[in-house]
């Protein structure tokens, strides 16, 4: 067996946890982007954000009442509203159970929905390879082996699932389908959401104060869990070994994990790109601020008729990209000629002053 | 309202209908068909299992798929909400849909038929709602609630605010989203509310040839609700809580409450006090009048 014994006993079991500790802050860091988007649309955008907030606690009361099942406690009150959801146990379980239930309810939001959505496309027509660690290299079981392991595997994952986003076929209903709820679970995921009114500052360091006063109100759960995640990398490791298979169990479960944070990434990404389309067409007055809007299917259906005839490979990407060249340019012309954004001073005054005397002539 | 529809010193407040997006329960069933006409369109002529559907040999197989798509959804629909319509509106779209296909000899081409014919009926079904949604108007004055919808027949109610007992209020996802919700005023004579009622019965036969025993059990449920057709409640009003807050104000305004009628009362019995003080003032004052005459008769007899 390679690497020290210190190595494999003590900091092995350490690199997954790390590795999706490292993705999970990254999703957290696109959330807040998104919160700052959902911020800024609010006055012109009220019923977006009320659809946003539904979605996120309809995720967070899901999470919640699965923690609650899993703990045994029951579910006797289950209710979502736009600004409120309410999930209240049959029986009250204190010590681990509350904490287990409290844990889903933290951070279930960000696995939980992207699980739902894996399964949805392992289990649809959508061709969709997954590689699984061994098939990629042989395991070792030391800090960099595990490091590596983690890696290569979440490494094919986001190339297969990024591939098939770039080659999504918008013609295809399940890879409409698949899209469209991508984007609302993009706009879920928020472990906290932002209310109907800004009372207080939920941002990031609210979601970690929250996670962090979870931890530090009980560590000997943490310990617990820590011995426990340990204990299945050791047990993973000798039936490994006895066997002599190459099934890591241990680093399987945190790859799980790992392409969930990819699923969340991606959709919070093409969420915040959407709010970002919309606060930008924002700026444009009147039926300009719908032209972008009516770009995209349109030049979408437009390439896609021209490439019916043409034989040439990547022929869905082109589709996709040449929709969203033509979204974007086509906004950013709006702007420039409808606004005053990318204009200098010069040219804003000029334009006054004629825009001035053509009113005076008249 | 036109001005000689209002009474002497009625003054309108609001004049309302119904949200766009306040009868999707309607709506919802043509967004299936349009979304099964795409599905079904997209199976038949673009996906990879189009080649079992395709051809006069396979329109069979074609018709059966798009039959189970509608009376499936039917079934479905039909058992969530407890309407059998809904089943049977789907079973006469398939019906009506596949006595075309035979009666015009379109066969062949079923793969094109099937979707334009589904997409198209969705789209009268879309215009038929959105007419009928129309068709409500809400007149919200300072002493009663006017309702008004129905397309062909005019169905219209007028509730004062004094005869108002209740006030149900009803908001769902999607009017919390979109901000529009339902407000059922009850009257003191219970209009405005409906039951809605559940029954389940069984049965067994027993014995063979001769000797049969037959044996049914059942029982029901009635459960009294608020409910009213959507011309006789504010149905999907916008906005909802301001609509909600006037019209709670406006019957507060016009029922009495348990201190204002002690108030009335305290007031009645001050004015019989007031009214019995002043006979007895009359009263002495007529007394003294009559009084007055005599004495001076009298001094006038003392003196002679």
């Amino acid at each position: 067996m390679e690497g020290s014994p210190a190595d494999i006993v003590l900091f092995a079991p350490l690199a997954p946890i790390l590795g999706v500790i490292l993705f999970w802050f990254i999703q957290l860091l696109f959330i807040e982007s998104e919160k700052f988007l959902l911020d800024k649309i609010r006055p012109n955008h009220e019923t977006l954000c009320r659809f946003t907030n539904f979605l996120g606690i309809l995720f967070q009361s899901i999470c919640h009442a699965l923690g609650f099942t899993i703990t045994k406690s029951g579910i006797s009150d289950f209710y979502i509203s736009v600004n409120y959801g309410r999930v209240a146990p049959k029986k009250e379980k204190k010590g681990i159970f509350e904490w287990i239930a409290n844990a889903f309810l933290f951070v279930g939001p960000f696995f939980i929905p992207a699980f739902l959505l894996l399964i949805c496309l392992i289990f649809s027509p959508v061709k969709f390879e997954i590689i699984t660690p061994p098939q990629l290299l042989e395991l070792k079981y030391t800090f960099a082996g595990q490091i590596m392991t983690f890696g290569t595997s979440l490494h094919s994952f986001a190339e297969s699932f990024f591939g098939f986003l770039l080659n999504i076929d918008l013609f295809h209903p399940g890879h409409l389908g698949f899209l469209l709820l991508l984007i609302f679970l993009g706009m879920g995921i928020r472990p906290s959401y932002v209310g109907e009114q800004k009372h207080e500052k939920v941002d990031m360091l609210y979601d970690l104060r929250n996670i962090w006063s979870l931890i530090s109100h009980k560590p000997l759960y943490v310990v617990i869990l820590f011995f426990l995640a340990y204990m299945f990398f050791y047990v993973s490791l000798i039936f490994d070994k006895i066997l002599g298979v190459n099934n890591d169990w241990y680093i399987a479960f945190f790859i799980l994990l790992g392409w969930l944070s990819i699923i969340s990434i991606a959709s919070i990404i093409i969420a915040n790109a959407i709010l970002y389309l919309i606060k930008i067409t924002d700026k444009l007055e009147g039926i300009w601020k719908f032209i972008p809007y009516i770009t995209m299917p349109l030049s979408y259906l437009i390439i896609r008729l021209i490439f019916f005839n043409i034989l040439i490979d990547y022929k869905l990407f082109l589709s996709l990209f040449g929709m969203v060249l033509c979204t974007v340019i086509v906004t950013y012309l709006l702007l420039y000629f409808k606004t005053n954004k990318f204009k200098t001073k010069r040219v804003i005054k000029k334009s006054k002053k004629k825009s001035k005397g053509e009113t005076d002539e008249r | 309202m036109k001005d000689d529809e209002l009474l002497k010193d009625e003054k309108v407040e609001r004049v309302l209908s119904p949200h766009p997006l306040s009868f999707m329960r309607f709506q919802s069933l043509g967004i299936y068909l349009v979304v099964w006409g795409i599905v079904f369109g997209w199976i038949v002529n673009m996906s990879e299992w189009g080649a079992a559907f395709s051809g006069s040999e396979n329109f069979i197989w074609a018709l059966l798929l798009w039959g189970i798509g509608l009376l499936l959804a039917g079934v479905v629909a039909s058992l969530i909400t407890v309407r059998w319509s809904i089943f049977i509106l789907y079973a006469a779209i398939f019906g009506s849909g596949a006595g075309l296909v035979f009666w015009l000899g379109l066969q062949d081409s079923i793969g094109l038929f099937a979707p334009i014919y589904t997409i198209f009926l969705s789209i009268g079904a879309f215009v038929t709602i959105e007419a009928y949604r129309r068709s409500h108007k809400y007149v919200i004055t300072n002493q009663r609630i006017t309702f008004k919808g129905g397309i062909l027949v005019k169905n219209e109610r007028t509730l004062r605010y004094d005869k108002i007992s209740d006030l149900n209020a009803k908001q769902g996802i999607i009017g919390q989203i979109f901000g529009f919700g339902t407000i059922t005023p009850i009257s003191q004579a219970g209009f405005g509310l409906g039951s809605d009622k559940a029954e389940a019965t069984g049965g067994v036969m027993l014995g063979e040839k001769k000797a049969k025993i037959f044996g049914m059990i059942g029982g029901g449920k009635e459960i009294q609700n608020p409910m009213a057709r959507s011309y006789y409640e504010l149905h999907g009003v916008h906005p909802y809580k301001k609509v909600k807050k006037l019209v709670e104000q406006l019957v507060q305004g016009n029922v009495i409450t348990p201190y204002q009628k002690e108030q009335v009362t305290f007031q009645k019995e001050q004015v019989d006090i007031q009214k019995q003080m002043r006979d007895l003032l009359k009263m002495q004052s007529d007394s003294k009048e009559g009084e007055e005459p005599e004495s001076e008769e009298n001094k006038e007899k003392k003196g002679s």
